[in-house]
C-alpha cells in the first residue's frame, strides 16, 4: 500500500538539481544515441525550413490549406475533374422554371433543382496550397473550366494591406525562428491568408459568430448574388458575370457548356460523382465573404463536405439513392496527416491519435461537437523499422522537467536567457536549465546541440529513469501459468498445444537471465510443481484444501528460467501425458487464484491462465447463469455482461496492487461466464482470447501463434502511465483494460503493443486563451531487460474557434475508437439496444449540427451532407452496432462470445479496430491464377482494393477472401470451377467444408493462396487468422462465418447501409 | 390532565431527541468522513485501496444508524421526522440491496456520482440537525410554560 503512494510521487518528482558546469555535456553513453547524432537533424538548413513552418502554423490559420496541399500533383487533375462534373446542375437551372416561394425549403416539387451538387454561392476550393500561390492562381485548374454557378476569387484578391501577424501561435519563438529566406518561397499571399485567417480566429472567439459575420458581409459585397439564388436561374451567368469583374489575379468562370450529361441523373445522386466521392478526394468548397472589414475580409472558409442528395419526395427515395456512392473505406484507414504536417514535431499517429485535431475554444463550441472528445494512445505500438524510439540517458542531470506542470522537456519547449532558463511550452513557466544540459543558443535561438538531442527534436523518446522513479529494483520478466486440467481440457487436446508453444517460447521469452517462470495446475484439487534446479523431474505437490490456501513451498514454485531449464523443459514434456487418464470434472479456478497471488505477490509479472470450464469449487465458484431468452429487453439484461461474483473484482485490484497482469485464455464450447473471468484481464491490464468448442486439430495454428506472441512480444512491467495536457484541458475519463490509480494515473501491470487505451478531455475553463494545446503521454515502465524507462510522447493541436474546423480536422478512426469503448461500457450498464441507439443518436446529432452548420449558406435540399473526413462514419457506426459485441439481441451471438468480443475491443489499437469493424472483401481467384510473384503484384494496388460488404459483391464464380484480423474466411462461390477448387483443397474438395482444412497443395494456385494468406498474417501479427471455408449456399456456417459479417446487408432485422443512411438522414433533418 | 400527558410526552420526547441530536451528529460526522476520503482521493493525498477500505468501513454503521433513528422516529411518535427520513431509509435499503459498498475497481469513475449522492446526504442530515434542533429549543421553551402554567406545585404533586 505504501510503495503505490511512492511510486505515484515519484511519478512526480522532478529531476534535481545538480551543481551546475558550464560545460556542453557530453552525450550519454547509451548504445542508442550514437546513430541518433549522425540522423538527420545534422543539417541546420533545411531543418529551418519545417521547424520556422511550424512555428508558424501554430495559428489555426495552417488548417485550411492541409488537405489539399496535401496531395501531388496529380491531385490537380483530379480535383479538376471532378469540379468539371459538379456543374452540371447549372444548365438545368437555366431550364428550371421561375422560382416559386418555397423554393427554399425544396418541396416536392423542386425535384429539377436536384441536380444541383454544389451550393450556388459557394466556389470551388480555393485555399492556396503553397505551391498554387507561388505559381499564381490559373495554374490550379485546367484552362476551360466549365465552373458555373460559382464565382471564384482567387487568393490574390484577398486583402493585400492585411498585417501579417504570423507570429500568433507561438511568440516566443517567432521572432527568431522565422527567417525572412525561409520564409519567401511561401508566397506573401499565403502568409498573409494565414495571418488573416489567425486574425479573424481572434476576433472571433465564439464559434458561432464566425457565421454571422461572413455572412452579411458576404451579401453587402455581392448585392446580386442572393436575389440571384431566388430568381430564375436563367438570370444567374449574366448576372454574376456581370456582379463579379474579375479580380486581381482571378477569372471569369467561362460560361458553362449548355446542358451536360447529368441533365439524365435527373433525381438520382448528384453530389460528387462516385468516383470523386469514393476515392476520397474532397470537393472543396469556400465561401468568399468579400467582406471589407479588415478583419473578416480573409476568412476564406474552406468547406470540405461531402454529400449525396437523397430523393426529396418522400416515399420514393429509395430509388434516389445508389448504395454505390456511399463513402467506403475500401482503401483501409483513412488516417489524414494533417497534424503531423501542421507540427511535424508530433509523435507519430501510432502512438496518439486524437478525436479531431482542433481543440475547441470554447465550452459551448465543445457542447456543440457531439462527437467524443478525446484520444487514443497506444503507448508502445510498433514502430517500424528506422523510426524506433530513441533513448536518452539523463544521467548526470536527471530528467528535465517543468517544475510546475511535470511536462517533460520536449521539442515544443523553448530556450531563452541565452540558454540559461527553458519555457515550458503547457505552463509557460521559465525553468532554470541545469548546468550539465546547458547549451548555448545560435542566432535563430536555437540551441547549437540541438542535433545531438533527440528529446527536442522528436515527438517520441525514451528517457532512462533514474532511481528517484523506482520504489524497487526493476522487476524481471515473470511468467506463470495457471493451467485447467480437467477432463474437458485435457479432451480438447488444448494440454499438448499450450506445452509445446510455452517450450518452443522459452528460447525467446524476453529480458534473458532474469526470466521467471512458475505453474500451477488444477482440477479439484491444485498442484504445485518445485522445479528447484537441483532436482531432475520437477515435484508435484497437490493440495486438496481449498477453503485455506497457502503455498507448499515458499521459494521454489517460482524459479529462475534459465537456472532451472532443465526441469521446466521436463515438467512441459511430461505433463500433458501426466494428466491424460484425469477424468475430474471438477474446477477450482478460485483457490487456484489465490494460490498464484500469493506465489506471484512479490514480484508481478504475468499469470497466464488457461481456463476451460466454469469454475465449481472453492471460492469463486460460478452458476450456470444461463442465456434466457425472457432477459433481453428488459431492464435486466445487461446483468448477463456484467460479473456476478465480487471476488474477482477483489483479486483484479490486488493483483493490479501487486503488478500482476492476467491473460486470460477460454476455450470452452459451453459457457464459462468469461463477463465474470473477463474481469481479471479487464482491470490488471490484460487480454482474453476466446476460442470456442476449442479443438487441438483445427485451433492449434491459432492459439499457437497468439500464445506465442503473448510470451515473446515486447513487453513493460509495472508501468503507470499519465496524459498531460496544457491548461484549461483536463481528461476526465479512461476507458480500455487497466484500472485507474489516482484520477489520471492509468496502472498498468503489463503494456505492450497491442493494447491501446482511449480517453475523453474536457475544458475546465469556459475559453481558452492559448493558441496551441500540448499532449504529452508519458508511460513510465521497467522494459525486460531491466531498465526503468519513461516513454514520453508529445503532440500539439492547434485550438480553433469554429466548429467546420474541428469538423475538417476529425479524425474517424479515434472517433469509432471511443464510441466503441463507450458503446461497451454502456452495455454493462443497459441493453444492447440502448447501446446501439446511443451510438445512432450521437452520429446523427453530430451530422445535424454539421448540416445547420452550412444549412445557412447553402440551399441544401434533400442532400445529405458529412465532412470529408467523417465520410466513413456513419458506415463504422453501423458495423458497430452489428458487431459481435453490440449485434442483435438473444439469438444473435453466446454470451461468452459477446463478452469476450467487448474485452478485446476495449483494448484494440486503431487501425485493428478498423479493419474489425469493416474488414476486407477481396476477390483473389483471377489473381491466384496469374503466375506472378506476390512483391510485384503488391505495387497493383487494384487487386487489393476491398470490395463493399455486401451480398452483392459476390460473384458466384468467384473465391473471395474475408479478412477481419482475427479470421479468414474464403468464400468459394457455387459456380467456380471444380478445377480450381480441386487445386486449392486437394482430394477432399467435395467434402463437407467444416472438416477440410486449407493445407498448401502441389501447385502454383495453391501456393499462391498460402503466400497471400501468410502476407497478411504477417502485416499485422497481433493475432493469428485462422482460414474458414465456406461454399456458397452452405447453411448454417455461410450465414455464420460470412452473411452475418457482410454488414451492408440488412441482416435479421438489423438495418442495411442505404437503409441506415435514411434513417440518419431522416433524423438529421427532423430537428434540423 | 391532558396538559400533563402533552407534557410528558414532551419530556419523554426530550430525552430522545437530545440522544437524537448526538446521533444526527455523529451520523454527520460519518458522512463527512465519508466525503473527505473521496476528496483526499480525488486530489491523490491517499490510494483508492485505503479510500475505500475506509469508506466502506463505516458504510453499514451509518446505514444502521440512519435505521436506529427512524425506529426512534416512529416509537416516539415524531411523525413528521419519521416521515422525512423515510425516503432516506427506502434509499438506504435499495443501496444496500444492490452495491452499497464502494468499489476499489471503479472508485474513479464512480467519484463524481459517489460525491454527489454523500453531498446530498449531508444536505439532508444537516436540515434534519437543524430541524431537531429547532424542536429541542422550541420544546425547552415549552417546557418553560408548560410549568409556568402547572406553577402550583401542590398540583403536581397531588397527582403524583
Amino acid at each position: 500500500m505504501i510503495h503505490l503512494r511512492r511510486e505515484e510521487r515519484f511519478f512526480e518528482k522532478m529531476g534535481t538539481e545538480y551543481p551546475s558546469s558550464p560545460a556542453i555535456p557530453s552525450r550519454p553513453a547509451s548504445p542508442f544515441s550514437v546513430p541518433q547524432s549522425s540522423t538527420p537533424f545534422k543539417s541546420s538548413g533545411p531543418v529551418v525550413g519545417p521547424e520556422a513552418s511550424a512555428f508558424r502554423h501554430a495559428p489555426p490559420s495552417s488548417t485550411q490549406i492541409t488537405p489539399p496541399s496535401s496531395s501531388s500533383g496529380s491531385m490537380v487533375g483530379t480535383e479538376a475533374s471532378a469540379f468539371r462534373t459538379i456543374p452540371s446542375g447549372m444548365p438545368n437551372g437555366a431550364a428550371r422554371p421561375p422560382p416559386t416561394s418555397g423554393f427554399p425549403n425544396m418541396p416536392p416539387a423542386a425535384g429539377p433543382y436536384q441536380p444541383f451538387p454544389a451550393p450556388q454561392f459557394s466556389s470551388i476550393a480555393q485555399v492556396p496550397p503553397p505551391r498554387t500561390s507561388l505559381a499564381g492562381q490559373p495554374v490550379l485548374w485546367p484552362p476551360v473550366r466549365p465552373v458555373s454557378g460559382s464565382f471564384s476569387t482567387s487568393p490574390v484578391s484577398l486583402n493585400p494591406t492585411q498585417p501579417t501577424p504570423v507570429q500568433m501561435g507561438s511568440p516566443p519563438q517567432s521572432g527568431s525562428m522565422v527567417q525572412p529566406d525561409i520564409v519567401a518561397p511561401r508566397s506573401p499571399i499565403d502568409s498573409q491568408f494565414s495571418a488573416a485567417r489567425a486574425t479573424m480566429q481572434q476576433s472571433s472567439p465564439t464559434a458561432g459568430s464566425v457565421y454571422p459575420v461572413a455572412r452579411p458581409s458576404f451579401q453587402s459585397s455581392f448585392p446580386g448574388y442572393i436575389s440571384q439564388q431566388t430568381t430564375a436561374g436563367a438570370q444567374a451567368q449574366p448576372r454574376q458575370s456581370l456582379a463579379f469583374p474579375p479580380q486581381p489575379g482571378g477569372y471569369v468562370p467561362p460560361m458553362p457548356a449548355a446542358s451536360s450529361p447529368y441533365f439524365a441523373q435527373q433525381g438520382c445522386y448528384a453530389a460528387p460523382p462516385s468516383v470523386a466521392s469514393q476515392l476520397g478526394h474532397p470537393r472543396e468548397q469556400i465561401r468568399h465573404p468579400g467582406s471589407t472589414h479588415p478583419m473578416a475580409v480573409m476568412q476564406g472558409l474552406v468547406e470540405d463536405f461531402s454529400s449525396f442528395s437523397i430523393g426529396s419526395v418522400p416515399g420514393s427515395f429509395d430509388s434516389g439513392l445508389d448504395s454505390k456512392v456511399l463513402p467506403r473505406p475500401l482503401e483501409g484507414d483513412l488516417e489524414r496527416n494533417t497534424l503531423s504536417e501542421m507540427f511535424p514535431l508530433n509523435c507519430s499517429s501510432r502512438y496518439l491519435r486524437l478525436t479531431t485535431s482542433g481543440i475547441p475554444n470554447s465550452q459551448s463550441l465543445a457542447s456543440r461537437w457531439h462527437l467524443p472528445l478525446g484520444a487514443v494512445v497506444c503507448p508502445l505500438a510498433e514502430a517500424p523499422n528506422g523510426e524506433e524510439v530513441p533513448v536518452v540517458n539523463f544521467a548526470q542531470t536527471g530528467i528535465i522537467r517543468c517544475k510546475r506542470c511535470r511536462t517533460y522537456v520536449n521539442p515544443y519547449v523553448t530556450f531563452t536567457d541565452s540558454g540559461r532558463k527553458w519555457r515550458c511550452n503547457s505552463c509557460a513557466l521559465l525553468n532554470d536549465v541545469p548546468g550539465e544540459y546547458f547549451a548555448h543558443l545560435d542566432a535563430r535561438g536555437r540551441r547549437i546541440d540541438l542535433d545531438q538531442r533527440p528529446e527536442l527534436t522528436k515527438g517520441s523518446v525514451e528517457f532512462i529513469a533514474p532511481t528517484d522513479y523506482m520504489v524497487r529494483p526493476p522487476m524481471p520478466p515473470l511468467y506463470f501459468f495457471l493451467i485447467d486440467v480437467s477432463v474437458s481440457a485435457v479432451r480438447s487436446g488444448m494440454l499438448e498445444v499450450v506445452a509445446q508453444t510455452i517450450k518452443s517460447c522459452l528460447d525467446n521469452l524476453p529480458g534473458f537471465p532474469r526470466t521467471q517462470i512458475g505453474f500451477i495446475t488444477y482440477d479439484s484439487t491444485l498442484h504445485f510443481y518445485n522445479m528447484k534446479s537441483s532436482l531432475n523431474q520437477p515435484q508435484m505437490m497437490v493440495m486438496s484444501d481449498l477453503d485455506d490456501v497457502f503455498i507448499p513451498l515458499p521459494d521454489d514454485l517460482l524459479v529462475n528460467l534459465s537456472e532451472s531449464r532443465t526441469v521446466v523443459d521436463a515438467f512441459l514434456d511430461s505433463f500433458p501425458s501426466m494428466f491424460q487418464e484425469n477424468t475430474n470434472v471438477e474446477s477450482a479456478f478460485g483457490p487456484a487464484l489465490r494460490a498464484a497471488f500469493m506465489v506471484m505477490s512479490q514480484l508481478g509479472g504475468k499469470l497466464l491462465i488457461f481456463q476451460h470450464s466454469l469454475p465449481s469449487l472453492g471460492v469463486g465458484r460460478l452458476r450456470l447463469r444461463g442465456d434466457d431468452i425472457r432477459v433481453y429487453g428488459t431492464d435486466k439484461e445487461h446483468i448477463l455482461r456484467i460479473p456476478e461474483d465480487p471476488f474477482y473484482k477483489q483479486m483484479a485490484a490486488d493483483f493490479t496492487k501487486n503488478q500482476v497482469a492476467v491473460n486470460l485464455y477460454g476455450f470452452s464450447d459451453k459457457y464459462t461466464d468469461l463477463a465474470t473471468l473477463g474481469t481479471l484481464a479487464k482491470y490488471t491490464g490484460g487480454q482474453v482470447y476466446y476460442y470456442p468448442s476449442f479443438q487441438a486439430a483445427v485451433h492449434k495454428d491459432k492459439l499457437c501463434h497468439e500464445l506465442a506472441r503473448d510470451l515473446t512480444r515486447e513487453t513493460a512491467w509495472e508501468s503507470v502511465m499519465r496524459i498531460r495536457c496544457g491548461k484549461g484541458v483536463r481528461f476526465t475519463t479512461y476507458h480500455g483494460n487497466f484500472m485507474l490509480r489516482s484520477t489520471d494515473l492509468i496502472a498498468l501491470p503489463a503494456v505492450d503493443c497491442d493494447k491501446a487505451y482511449a480517453m475523453q478531455l474536457s475544458l475546465e475553463e469556459t475559453l481558452l486563451t492559448s493558441q496551441t494545446v500540448y499532449f504529452q503521454v508519458a508511460l513510465l515502465y521497467t522494459s525486460s531487460s531491466g531498465e526503468r524507462r519513461i516513454r514520453v510522447h508529445t503532440a500539439a493541436a492547434p485550438v480553433v474557434a469554429d466548429l467546420g474546423e474541428m469538423y475538417r480536422m476529425a479524425d474517424t478512426g479515434a472517433i469509432i475508437s471511443l464510441f466503441t469503448r463507450l458503446a461497451i461500457e454502456k452495455t454493462l450498464t443497459s441493453k444492447l439496444e440502448e447501446a446501439r441507439n446511443s451510438v445512432q443518436l450521437r452520429i446523427v446529432k453530430a451530422l445535424r449540427e454539421y448540416r445547420n452548420l452550412h444549412a445557412v449558406q447553402h440551399r441544401l435540399g434533400g442532400r445529405m451532407i458529412y465532412p470529408e473526413s467523417l465520410k466513413c462514419l456513419p458506415l463504422y457506426g453501423l458495423a458497430l452496432c452489428k458487431s459481435i459485441a453490440l449485434r442483435g439481441g438473444y439469438a444473435d451471438a453466446q454470451p461468452d462470445e459477446r463478452c469476450a468480443a467487448g474485452y478485446t475491443m476495449m483494448a484494440l489499437p486503431v487501425k485493428k479496430m478498423l479493419k474489425l469493424l469493416y474488414p476486407q472483401l477481396i476477390r483473389i481467384d483471377e489473381y491466384l491464377l496469374k503466375k506472378t510473384s506476390l512483391a510485384e503484384d503488391s505495387k497493383d494496388k487494384d487487386i487489393w482494393k476491398g470490395l463493399p460488404l455486401a451480398a452483392g459483391s459476390l460473384d458466384p464464380q468467384g473465391l473471395y477472401l474475408y479478412d477481419d484480423g482475427f479470421r479468414f474466411v474464403l468464400w468459394f462461390g457455387s459456380m467456380l470451377s471444380p478445377d480450381r477448387v480441386k487445386n486449392l483443397l486437394g482430394e477432399n474438395f467435395a467434402a463437407d467444408y467444416s472438416k477440410v482444412s486449407l493445407r498448401e497443395q502441389d501447385n502454383e494456385i495453391s501456393r499462391n493462396l498460402m503466400g497471400l494468406l501468410n502476407k497478411y498474417r504477417e502485416s499485422d501479427s497481433s493475432y493469428y487468422q485462422l482460414s474458414y471455408l465456406v461454399r456458397q449456399g452452405e447453411k448454417p456456417r455461410e450465414g455464420y462465418f460470412l452473411l452475418t459479417n457482410l454488414i451492408e446487408d440488412p441482416v435479421g432485422g438489423a438495418n442495411g447501409y442505404l437503409d441506415w443512411i435514411m434513417q440518419l438522414h431522416r433524423q438529421v433533418q427532423q430537428n434540423a | 390532565m391532558s396538559l400533563y400527558i402533552s407534557s410528558l410526552s414532551f419530556l419523554t420526547g426530550l430525552i430522545f431527541l437530545i440522544n437524537g441530536l448526538e446521533a444526527y451528529y455523529n451520523y454527520n460526522c460519518n458522512c463527512l468522513l465519508q466525503l473527505m476520503c473521496l476528496a483526499d482521493l480525488e486530489y491523490d493525498y491517499v490510494n483508492p485501496y485505503d479510500s475505500a477500505f475506509r469508506i466502506n468501513r463505516v458504510v453499514v454503521p451509518e446505514f444502521a444508524l440512519q435505521g436506529a433513528l427512524w425506529f426512534l422516529h416512529l416509537v416516539t411518535g415524531h411523525w413528521l421526522m419519521f416521515l422525512i427520513c423515510l425516503p432516506y431509509l427506502y434509499y438506504n435499503i435499495k443501496l444496500y440491496r444492490s452495491l452499497h459498498l464502494v468499489d476499489v475497481i471503479e472508485i474513479f469513475n464512480q467519484l463524481p456520482w459517489e460525491k454527489k449522492i454523500r453531498l446530498y446526504k449531508l444536505g439532508y442530515l444537516v436540515i434534519l440537525l437543524a430541524y431537531s434542533i429547532f424542536w429541542y429549543g422550541v420544546s425547552k421553551k415549552l417546557l418553560v410554560l408548560i410549568s409556568e402554567t402547572t406553577r402550583k406545585p401542590n398540583y403536581i404533586i397531588s397527582l403524583l
